[in-house]
């Protein structure tokens, strides 16, 4: 469990270069911030702005080119190649936008997968999971198979899925990117939700202003910098985009 | 359960179809490897059979010897028993016989118009039959027994032809018949001989001519009585090849003691006769060398060879024949061939079997991409991803196997229940027939499996490799 008043995702000077076609790319560069327990965090910024690449090195699924990530105050420079698949596995939960649920397995298999993986005990599990797609609203479509959901539904199960494990952070990329606007709606009121009641620490990226704004606290990225966060004294959600769009206009 | 266990049968299930192909395919091959095998299995069994009735493992002749002689025209083999003693003190498990031999040709009919060929081989039914089971390839009449009359207690009518330098200066006829009232020795003949001159027949006497000495062009004419018949198997062998007691042999052979007085042939001269005769059993013209039963049945070449190499090592003055040096003398290297481009068309074809497999798990993990990028965000490792895949192969494989296995015994048993023949010599029949052994049914499991396992190493191997972020990426990209 995280540490009260800790960090538990702190970056630190995190930049991250591609090579792409003898092209070296900035994706981030010289990120620094911190996401506290129990917080519900909202990425910010246009396409390409390196929002993704940064849930990534949060989420440990990518290695920054410079810089440290911390997560539950451990060194993640310092995890060994094949530890680091474990240490995500039991400290990390997932959403994608395209939910990227195991169609030929049904809702509920799908919950428990991540706890297979670590190998925890299948019955608890699906007792755990049980109770999981009740809070998400899904538990009478436990034992369809995931594809026969609607794509709201579909995300809601990826949540659930998220959570099996305890991690102590929650990560989002573009969670409502692939639903229509109303089932968007009903997505971010669940993870509001779920972040309120049971304190699941939430990071979600987003390019949707209306989305980012069910953020609690906003950082606002542009070229792989952070150019703000709501964190900061004075500065609210108004601002943050504000100072987007200063950015694009001065560019 | 394993998580890559669980995963992998939902994969097998997903792709059930294009596996149920690739299976098929497998099985079938395994089926044909199973059958050749099988079928090969029998032929080298009957070959073996029917060879190692004139050489068993090994046979040891007169340095001047060559393999034609195997069929009779060996000269003596000096001291034949000493021989045959020191390779059963040496060579802990081996077994030993003398035989002594003879080429013989034979009249039929009343005027003995037809004639034929054969080679005469002469047995010690108990030691012989040890070696050669020919007592249980017996199909009409029967084996030596005690009561025959092996000796007939005065010599043949034996000649012996000299001329100057190399040419004979007298050739007699072949046919001359025995003297009146002789008795017959007991002799078994082969199946196909039967078949080819039907007057030959249990019970039936008739004269037979032998050249008694392959060098020194020497023949006698005596009566035989068939008592028996066999089958080996190879009905070339069975028309040539005759069986009597290595006691008849040797006292028309002359090997023992001599006691007899000369003969006299009016108007043709005076020869030497060998009757009375002691017989000497530690000589002949062969022995026959049985290893014991090889460990690695599936190499009787190689074994042969080991046990010739062996032999040789004692006698090393001494000519030498392995089995599998009379097998190439009769067929060429024609079994070799067989072998190799039995196991040469098996490796191609699961060779393009483990191509497939490769392919199709290559295109299966091409569309699985983002699946795998979201399961190592879940926090499985390199091998766990490496094994969903390899267990794939391993069923597909062990799949395979047993259907091939049970797709063979099926043909086996068909064709056993049928009774297939295929048409041979003078309306003999070759027989189609299997022996499985375990070898060949474990190559036929193990093969498939190793092969679909290390088919599906190499993408697992691709998969397993993937970094996160690029397996989520390139899911998204493959959309």
């Amino acid at each position: 469990m995280s540490k009260t008043g800790e960090p538990i995702i702190k970056l630190k000077g995190v930049s991250k270069k591609y090579d792409e076609y003898g092209v070296v790319v900035n994706a981030l560069y010289e990120v620094s911030l911190e996401i506290f327990p129990g917080e519900l965090v909202s990425i910010i910024g246009p396409s390409g702005c390196g929002k993704s690449t940064l849930l990534h090195c949060m989420g440990l699924l990518d290695r920054p080119t410079s810089g440290k990530v911390y997560v539950d105050g451990r060194d993640t420079s310092k995890i060994s190649g094949k530890e680091i698949a474990l240490f995500r596995g039991e400290k990390l939960g997932f959403v994608f936008q395209n939910y990227n649920l195991i169609p030929r397995l049904t809702v509920l298999e799908n919950v428990i997968l991540p706890g297979l993986i670590m190998n925890r005990d299948p019955a608890e599990l699906e007792k755990k999971a049980r109770v999981l797609l009740e809070e998400v609203g899904i538990h009478h479509r436990a034992d369809h198979k995931g594809v026969h959901l609607s794509g709201g539904e579909q995300q809601r199960v990826a949540i659930a899925r998220a959570l099996i494990n305890d991690p102590v952070v929650v990560l989002a990329d573009e969670p409502t990117g692939a639903l229509d606007s109303d089932s968007s709606l009903e997505l971010m009121e669940l993870l509001v939700e779920l972040n309120k009641n049971r304190g699941a620490t939430t990071v979600f990226v987003s390019h949707d202003v209306e989305i980012a704004g069910f953020g609690r606290r906003t950082i606002a990225l542009k070229d792989g910098r952070i150019v703000g966060d709501t964190r900061e004294k004075g500065v609210d959600f108004k601002k943050v985009l504000k100072k987007l769009s200063t950015n694009s206009r001065e560019e | 359960m394993d998580i890559s266990r669980r995963l992998a049968i939902g994969e097998l299930k997903e792709h059930k179809r294009i596996y149920a192909v690739i299976i098929i395919v497998i099985a079938l091959t395994m089926t044909s490897f199973m059958l050749e095998n099988a079928y090969l299995n029998y032929m080298m069994q009957v070959v073996d059979d029917t060879t190692k009735l004139v050489t068993s493992d090994a046979a040891i002749v007169d340095p001047s010897c060559n393999l034609r002689d195997l069929y009779g025209t060996e000269v003596e083999l000096k001291n034949a028993g000493e021989i045959a003693k020191r390779i059963e003190e040496n060579l802990p498990g081996y077994k030993t016989t003398i035989r002594v031999t003879a080429q013989g040709t034979y009249g039929l009919g009343v005027k003995g118009e037809a004639v034929d060929g054969c080679t005469i081989q002469g047995i010690d039914p108990e030691r012989d039959n040890e070696i050669t089971s020919l007592a249980d390839k017996i199909v009409a009449g029967r084996f030596f027994s005690k009561n025959d009359s092996i000796l007939r207690g005065h010599t043949p009518l034996y000649i012996e032809i000299k001329g100057p330098g190399n040419l004979p200066d007298f050739v007699y006829g072949t046919s001359e018949r025995p003297l009146e009232g002789d008795k017959p020795y007991p002799i078994i003949i082969g199946a196909t001989a039967a078949k080819m001159h039907p007057s030959l027949g249990v019970g039936k006497t008739i004269s037979l001519t032998m050249s008694v000495s392959g060098k020194e062009t020497s023949y006698a004419t005596v009566n035989v009585k068939i008592i028996g018949m066999y089958e080996s198997g190879t009905p070339t062998l069975d028309a040539l090849m005759w069986f009597m007691h290595a006691d008849s042999l040797r006292e028309i052979k002359g090997y023992g003691e001599i006691t007899g007085k000369d003969w006299h042939i009016p108007g043709v001269g005076t020869f030497r006769g060998y009757n009375p005769i002691k017989v000497d059993r530690d000589r002949g013209d062969v022995v026959l060398v049985k290893a014991p039963e090889p460990l690695h049945k599936l190499n009787p070449i190689g074994y042969s060879e080991e046990v010739k190499e062996k032999v040789s090592s004692i006698f090393p003055f001494l000519k030498v024949y392995s089995w599998h040096d009379f097998l190439v003398y009769i067929a060429g290297s024609m079994q070799d061939v067989v072998t190799i481009m039995l196991w040469g068309s098996i490796a191609v074809t699961l060779f393009l079997c483990g191509a497939a497999i490769k392919y199709v798990m290559d295109s299966i993990i091409m569309r699985k991409t983002r699946e795998i990028g979201s399961l190592k965000a879940f926090g499985a490792r390199d091998r766990v991803i490496f094994k969903i895949f390899l267990y794939q192969g391993l069923v597909i494989g062990f799949i395979a196997g047993i259907l091939g296995v049970l797709f063979s015994l099926l043909v086996m048993y068909l064709v056993n229940w049928y009774g297939f023949n295929v048409e041979f010599i003078a309306g003999t029949q070759l027989k189609v027939s299997f022996i499985i052994n375990w070898l060949t049914l474990l190559i036929s499991i193990v093969l498939p499996v190793v092969l679909s396992v290390l088919a599906a190493a190499v993408p697992a191997k691709k998969a397993a490799m993937l970094s996160p972020v690029e397996a989520l990426r390139k899911g998204e990209l493959s959309l």
